[in-house]
């Protein structure tokens, strides 16, 4: 905890005192108590010095998906709701798979933020990881680009390519690409507008998207025709972008909202998700005071 | 077999045989051995004396010419420098790679162009050295070196970080299975052959892994090993004396590079560098030029805007030339840098809000090293090279680390990266002017 820098927001508008260290949690808990912030961050990082950021060591690697924020939601709801939050937890729940299945990540932990979650990754294996590095596994599990269709079975001048689609390819990223585009097409509304997807390409979209609930690609492929295809996954690739807030992901010293802290805008408890299974936040995260008012 | 060491100078027996027979002394005489050796070297072209090494010196430095024609040069001809991949030079190619690699170490920075050039020289050599060899023994030899690279049975994706950090690969490239990085074939099997269905499993592991992703790992371990080797000596010598044998051949090389780039850049390519044309920039550079907030304002003037300006400003055709220029190969007194650069960077950085140097004056010398000229106030000739020149970002770089300032129009669905935006837009601009002049005359011809 003494390797932390935490930060407060005083005044209703944001993080506006930094760079404070606390010894132990009862001198946290203290300060909390004296100066009743609107609401409470501590540092991804660790450092030798953190009371000015100094000498770091080094950073949990963090995923925060937000509700809000969400590139595709079946809801269309202006903040969030019990629905774009469940989806959110769908999208946490398989970006957990990759970490764990594909990655071997340990020590995964889940925070309900208020309006979404940050996925936490404390494996000491990836703490010590620099930007870039957190950049490749940011795309990776959120599949944010096409991968490649060609491969060369020797590196050797001249050879013709095989042509492989993602979809044919069950392990590596292109299964994670695959699982990603399917839930992006399972849940679009055809109300979108996606960059590269034109509105009779998504109406064709959703007209033969049943296949891929029976995993049929190739067909599905087929019906939209292999050079809208194209168009179609990379459209979404850069949609999958925004799955993940990326700037979170790869900022080696942010501060993020305390678990156990209030989310004052939204009045939510910020707390660890022991299962993301059966977690449902309008029961757990509401606070006692917000339960007892009357219109609740 | 080819020995370990003319595909990894560093590995243990290549240090051997630098210790036992590398001297500094008789870098610059004439070696008949090596000349002969040279000669008689398969399909070597012999038609020209300067085509021969006659020292080791020579050899260092053909080294590091062959790589950067190759890339460069449209008449480059393969049978110049057949002799580098002949392996009864090996000896010599190994003294000669540790005598580029301390001749850089000591002259220049790790970060300098002579040193990513001559590591990915490395890079490039592995890989023409493995292709003259037959399947089988290419394989042994992988074999051989990924069990001197690699200390463990089980290679953890988390071992690369420093190659995946330093994008020397990318993790989409790797099969990886419970953190570990599916080599072998068995493995492979064990893991995945249940999941594959309509295909036959050892193929599929051909096609994904085979030896490829092997050659790529042990390829890349070699060039982050020399970058490592590099970065070593310059820590070092600050408190050795460094052989004048070495300072001259650092010289060389970077002669070397700078004579042999005019091949491809001609200066600024076939896209010419040209006043700012400040219309023509694109939105997220627009959006910068306004002022950004905190947050984002580090970033947006550190990363973005100083890539950007110094490239459109210099070196707008970098992406299609490619050729690894410094700041002073295209503005020799700074000049340009400093009076048309520079200030257009402070006003951005001075329309921010709260302005950037009033609280993190400190961005200045960060400013100053992503021109190339190391951590200081401002660039100096004498200190260029301690950082590298970066390139500007690209729009999926823009959108990870800056989305709010990412608002695209019609053109930005044709470019991948603002220089190229800013590259069309001038284009567009051109052709729009020289048709309305065009216009204008017919009109006036009709009157």
């Amino acid at each position: 905890m003494n390797k932390r820098e935490f930060g407060f927001d005083h005044l209703g508008r944001g993080p506006n005192d930094r760079y404070r260290v606390f010894k132990n949690s009862d001198l946290l808990r203290k300060f909390l108590r004296y100066r009743a912030p609107f609401a409470v961050y501590s540092s991804v990082a660790f450092y030798k010095k953190p009371w000015k950021r100094g000498e770091w060591l080094k950073s949990e690697l963090v995923f925060d998906v937000d509700a809000k924020d969400l590139p595709v939601r079946s809801c269309n709801c202006d903040s969030v709701c019990e629905i774009c939050l469940d989806e959110a937890l769908q999208i946490v729940g398989s970006i957990i798979d990759v970490l764990k299945e594909d990655l071997g990540l340990k020590n995964v932990h889940v925070i309900y933020s208020g309006r979404g979650y940050h996925i936490r990754v404390l494996d000491p294996a990836a703490m010590q990881l620099n930007s870039e590095v957190r950049s490749q596994i940011l795309k990776y599990v959120s599949g944010a680009f096409n991968p490649k269709n060609r491969y060369y079975m020797e590196s050797l001048p001249g050879q013709k390519p095989y042509e492989l689609e993602h979809f044919t390819i069950p392990v590596g990223y292109s299964a994670v690409f695959t699982d990603r585009i399917k839930y992006i097409i399972l849940h679009l509304t055809g109300e979108e507008e996606i960059d590269q997807i034109n509105p009779r390409l998504l109406k064709d979209v959703m007209q033969n998207r049943h296949f891929l609930e029976e995993e049929k690609w190739g067909l599905f492929k087929n019906k939209i025709g292999p050079r809208r295809y194209k168009n179609l996954v990379d459209g979404i690739a850069k949609l999958n972008l925004g799955l993940v807030d990326a700037k979170v992901s790869i900022d080696l010293k942010r501060i993020l909202r305390l678990p156990t802290s209030l989310h004052s805008k939204v009045s939510m408890k910020c707390m660890k998700v022991d299962n993301i299974e059966n977690f449902d936040p309008l029961k757990e995260a509401v606070p006692k005071f917000v339960r007892e008012r009357k219109e609740f | 077999m080819v020995s370990s060491y003319f595909l990894y100078p560093l590995s243990d027996e290549g240090e051997q045989i630098v210790r036992q027979q590398g001297s500094l002394e008789n870098l610059f005489l004439e070696d008949k051995d090596l000349m002969d050796l040279v000669i008689h070297t398969k399909s070597q072209n012999i038609s020209n004396d300067s085509y021969i090494p006659k020292s080791l010196a020579e050899y260092t430095l053909k080294r590091v010419e062959w790589y950067v024609r190759k890339k460069y040069d449209k008449e480059y001809e393969h049978n110049d420098y057949a002799f580098l991949l002949n392996p009864e030079l090996e000896i010599y190619d190994v003294i000669s790679f540790y005598i580029a690699a301390q001749s850089i170490g000591i002259n220049f920075n790790p970060n300098s162009r002579e040193s990513r050039v001559f590591i990915e020289s490395q890079g490039q050599l592995i890989q023409e050295r493995l292709e003259t060899l037959s399947k089988t023994l290419r394989e042994e030899t992988i074999a051989k070196l990924l069990n001197q690279l690699i200390a463990a049975d089980n290679l953890h994706w988390t071992s690369l970080a420093e190659l995946l950090g330093s994008k020397k690969i990318n993790l989409s490239h790797l099969i990886i299975d419970k953190g570990q990085i599916i080599l072998d074939k068995k493995d492979f099997l064990d893991r995945f052959e249940h999941k594959i269905e309509d295909r036959i499993p050892e193929k599929m592991y051909d096609i994904l892994i085979g030896d490829k992703i092997k050659e790529l790992i042990v390829n890349r371990m070699i060039m982050q090993n020399t970058e490592n080797y590099i970065s070593k000596v310059h820590e070092m010598v600050s408190n050795v004396e460094a052989h004048p044998s070495l300072i001259q051949i650092g010289a060389k090389i970077s002669k070397t590079l700078t004579e042999n780039y005019s091949y491809s850049s001609n200066q600024g390519g076939d896209i010419k560098a040209s006043k700012f044309q400040v219309e023509a920039f694109p939105p997220c550079i627009q959006n910068t030029m306004d002022g950004v907030s905190a947050g984002n304002r580090n970033d947006a003037i550190v990363l973005l805007m100083t890539s950007f300006l110094s490239y459109a400003r210099l070196y707008p055709s970098v992406f299609k030339n490619k050729a690894d220029l410094k700041i002073s190969d295209l503005d020799k007194g700074l000049k340009i840098t400093t009076t048309e650069i520079l200030p257009l960077i402070y006003e951005a950085a001075q329309n921010c809000n709260p302005p950037l140097f009033e609280d993190d004056p400190q961005e200045k010398l960060n400013i100053t090293a992503k021109l190339g000229f190391g951590v200081h106030e401002t660039p100096e000739l004498d200190k260029e090279g301690e950082s590298k020149w970066y390139t500007p970002m690209s729009c999926e770089k823009i959108k990870i680390h800056l989305p709010v300032l990412c608002q695209p129009d019609e053109n930005c669905k044709k470019i991948g990266n603002p220089l190229s935006y800013y590259n069309l837009k001038k284009w567009l601009m051109k052709q729009s002017m020289t048709n309305q002049q065009t216009e204008n005359t017919k009109k006036s011809e009709g009157n």
